[in-house]
């Protein structure tokens, strides 16, 4: 490590984080943390180079510490978390560790990059960051992939590992939208490997009802079940889906309902979840006119012939009753 | 156990030996492959195995004689794996024969004719069912499973060569289908694609040449990937190819394949009719057409409920849920018609409020305002013609045809 950090010095590479007061050249023991070398390969690696399981461990906690940093853009936090963590990653590919402590570590990187899904999707607009949340998105799917493994490999009887339905239910939920395959595997055959107590628990019962009403459309199910029971992560998770129902549930509506009873914003911002200010701005998006009657009352006439799905994604809309999961 | 002289020893192994150079100089493919089937449990092999072990030093024999020295590259793993196979080694089995497997498919190419095609679907079906005995070995000890996927990639190979002009074309949905087979296993059902473009776009074969068995059993795997994806007019075509193929006396298959070919008819709206089911033994879904008929959707999900498991493990849950549609749509039409009968002039409009109630009969909880949703998705779906009125709460159906029939299509996305 000492190496690479007097190397780094050298060249002025070093994180805003690794930095010793501040000076882009020089850092320390402390602060500097090894990065991810993608063409490293077996027989240029010294026993001196690979951290021990205990160094990864403390590692990994120092780096998570920083998620929820408001000293820097968000940007700036994800970049530096992704690049160690895929380090210790490698360390721990190539030291082959696939203990229990592993699966924890395995839990904790996952983590970060289901909340990073939530926190650069905010700023998606930006093409940087759309590229970032991308590479995020498959660095996410293969860490999951390889925690289902280390489960896998360390299981004992029937035994169940305490986070493992949480998990198994992300998986599900990142196959919502009608445009994911995240993980090439049709969700129906990846269920039929999946054992009974998993497929039975709270987490995957909920992921499993949300993917239910989803399919069928059921906006009024959908959005009742979510603000009922999602966890901070899997709320996260189906964050970028939640506005693919809202405008769904615009053009069921905007199809179906009589032209003479306009629908008032008030009452489907309360089935959709929605403040009705940001409702308004969503049926814009969606190519759709909002009338005001003399009352004040906002309405949406139906039957609309100008109803579209927003080519560049949406702008990030708050969720009533899930502020808290905002921050 | 008998008592095995070296003597007898020396017979058995120069016996397989000479019917291995024999096969060959006589280019006898039933002789052939009867050399390679491990998992056949044959007296043959087994008893073979026996004298391999006691014997030790097959590997003179082998090399002594030109005739079957020629051969050592297949043979001297083969005898290899084949020991390990009596012993329960099945990871050392499967990794010797991958070995034997190799050098016979460099001389299998050699070979003018396809005197030999029954011989490489032996080795290839062992190679199959081997790699999953060791993987279940592996996995059992606490390590990684990886044999199979190894054994995928060798018959990727093996396909390679079948595919191309001449007589071996013929061997080469044997091995798609084998391949289906493990890649069906272990969930990486993406890498079908290449194979099944090969097959089907590629210029390079005509699907009619194929021998019927294996033409079954590749709409029945292509069949099922349709139905993983949704995609039903397709899977209908696939699945009742293989059924009406099929031969009517391998009940078995026919049961796997109405398996999948029953979800996929529901959700073009056609249904079987009990008997079938009864005699397929395919009950479970027994439930779940009497809800479609009776537009019952608390039947529909008890149905669901019962075998959940079986459903999952089959891969039709997801399917079946949607049929949840249709089985509103039902139950939407009788009530409709329980309208006209009482007053014709008013029937086309059905009250939300009637619509919750008659779920509340079922024990099915819905708020007027979930109904009205149900109503919009099954509108916009052309499950249902007309339009609900908002602020009435009522639904007003088209005077004509207000419940289209779905005519063997899927319902509108």
């Amino acid at each position: 490590m000492e190496r690479e950090r007097i190397q780094r010095e050298k060249l002025r590479d070093l994180a805003v984080f690794e930095r010793l007061n501040g000076n882009p050249a020089k850092s320390s023991q402390a602060l500097a943390i090894k990065k991810f070398c993608r063409t490293i390969s077996i027989k240029d690696v010294q026993a001196s180079d690979m951290r021990p399981l205990n160094v990864l461990e403390d590692t990994l906690n120092y780096l998570l510490g920083f998620v929820d940093s408001k000293e820097h853009p968000f940007e700036v936090v994800h970049d530096f978390i992704f690049d160690r963590t895929r380090s210790i990653r490698q360390d721990l590919t190539m030291q082959n560790i696939v203990n229990k402590k592993a699966i924890y570590m395995y839990e904790g990187m996952v983590k970060f990059h289901v909340i990073s899904h939530h926190k650069l999707w905010c700023s998606m607009g930006d093409p940087n960051i759309a590229s970032m949340h991308h590479l995020n998105m498959e660095q996410l799917t293969k860490t999951l992939s390889s925690l289902f493994n280390l489960y896998e490999a360390n299981r004992n009887s029937n035994d169940v590992h305490e986070n493992e339905a949480e998990f198994h239910s992300l998986y599900v939920l990142l196959n919502l939208g009608s445009h994911s395959k995240p993980m090439g595997e049709p969700l129906s055959l990846w269920f039929s490997h999946v054992s009974t107590p998993i497929l039975k628990s709270k987490e995957m019962c909920f992921a499993r009802r949300i993917v239910r009403s989803f399919r069928l459309g059921n906006y009024i199910n959908f959005f009742r079940t979510v603000a009922a029971d999602a966890s901070y992560l899997q709320y996260c998770i189906m964050e970028p889906y939640i506005n693919e129902v809202r405008s769904l549930a615009l053009s069921y509506i905007n199809f179906g309902g009589y032209k003479l009873h306009p629908y008032p914003l008030f009452n489907l911002s309360k089935h959709l979840m929605i403040e009705e200010t940001d409702l308004e701005s969503l049926c814009h998006s969606c190519g759709l006119e909002i009338y005001t009657d003399e009352f004040g009352n906002k309405l949406l006439h139906t039957k609309q012939t100008s109803f579209i799905h927003p080519k560049g994604g949406f702008k990030k809309y708050s969720f009533l009753g899930l502020q808290d999961y905002d921050r | 156990m008998a008592y095995l002289s070296m003597g007898e020893s020396h017979r058995r192994i120069t016996e397989f030996l000479n019917r291995f150079s024999d096969a060959v100089s006589y280019q006898n493919g039933v002789s052939f492959k009867s050399l390679f089937a491990l998992s056949s449990n044959s007296h043959f092999l087994l008893s073979l195995a026996d004298a391999l072990s006691l014997f030790n030093d097959a590997n003179r024999l082998i090399n002594q004689n030109e005739n079957f020295s020629q051969f050592a590259d297949i043979i001297v793993p083969l005898f290899r794996s084949l020991q390990h196979y009596k012993q329960t080694n099945f990871v050392e089995a499967y990794n010797a024969f991958e070995k034997t497997a190799n050098a016979f498919v460099q001389e299998f190419r050699n070979w003018e004719s396809a005197w030999a095609l029954e011989a490489l679907f032996v080795i290839v079906y062992e190679i199959r069912v081997l790699a999953e005995k060791a993987d279940r070995q592996l996995a059992s000890n606490g390590k990684s499973p990886e044999k199979l996927k190894g054994a995928g990639s060798l018959l990727m190979k093996v396909f390679g060569i079948l595919a191309g002009k001449g007589a071996k074309r013929v061997g080469a949905l044997y091995v798609t289908c084998q391949l289906f087979k493990i890649y069906f296993k272990l969930g990486t059902v993406h890498l079908c694609r290449s194979v099944i473009r090969s097959i089907e776009t590629a210029r390079i074969f005509d699907f009619e040449e194929f021998p019927k068995r294996d033409k079954v059993t590749y709409m029945y795997y292509t069949g099922r990937l349709e139905v993983f994806n949704e995609n039903f007019p397709s899977a209908d075509y696939k699945l009742s190819y293989a059924l009406k193929h099929c031969n009517p006396q391998h009940e078995a298959n026919i049961r796997m394949i109405l398996k999948y070919l029953i979800p996929v008819k529901l959700s073009i709206g056609i249904l079987p009719n009990h008997g079938l089911l009864e005699k397929y033994n395919l009950l479970e879904y027994g439930n779940i057409v009497q809800a479609l008929k009776r537009g019952d959707p608390r039947l529909l999900r008890c149905a669901l409920q019962d075998h959940e498991d079986w459903f999952l493990r089959s891969g039709v849950y997801l399917v079946l849920e949607k049929i949840e549609l249709q089985v509103y749509q039902r139950l939407v039409k009788k009530i409709y018609i329980i309208q006209k009968q009482r007053d014709p002039a008013r029937a086309h409009q059905v009250k939300l409020e009637v619509i919750v109630k008659a779920l509340k009969w079922l024990d099915i909880d819905m708020d007027v305002d979930e109904v009205e949703c149900i109503m919009a998705i099954l509108i916009y779906k052309n499950l249902v013609k007309g339009y609900f009125a908002h602020k009435s709460k009522v639904a007003v159906l088209s005077k004509q045809d207000p419940f289209p029939k779905l005519n063997g299509k899927p319902v509108n996305s």
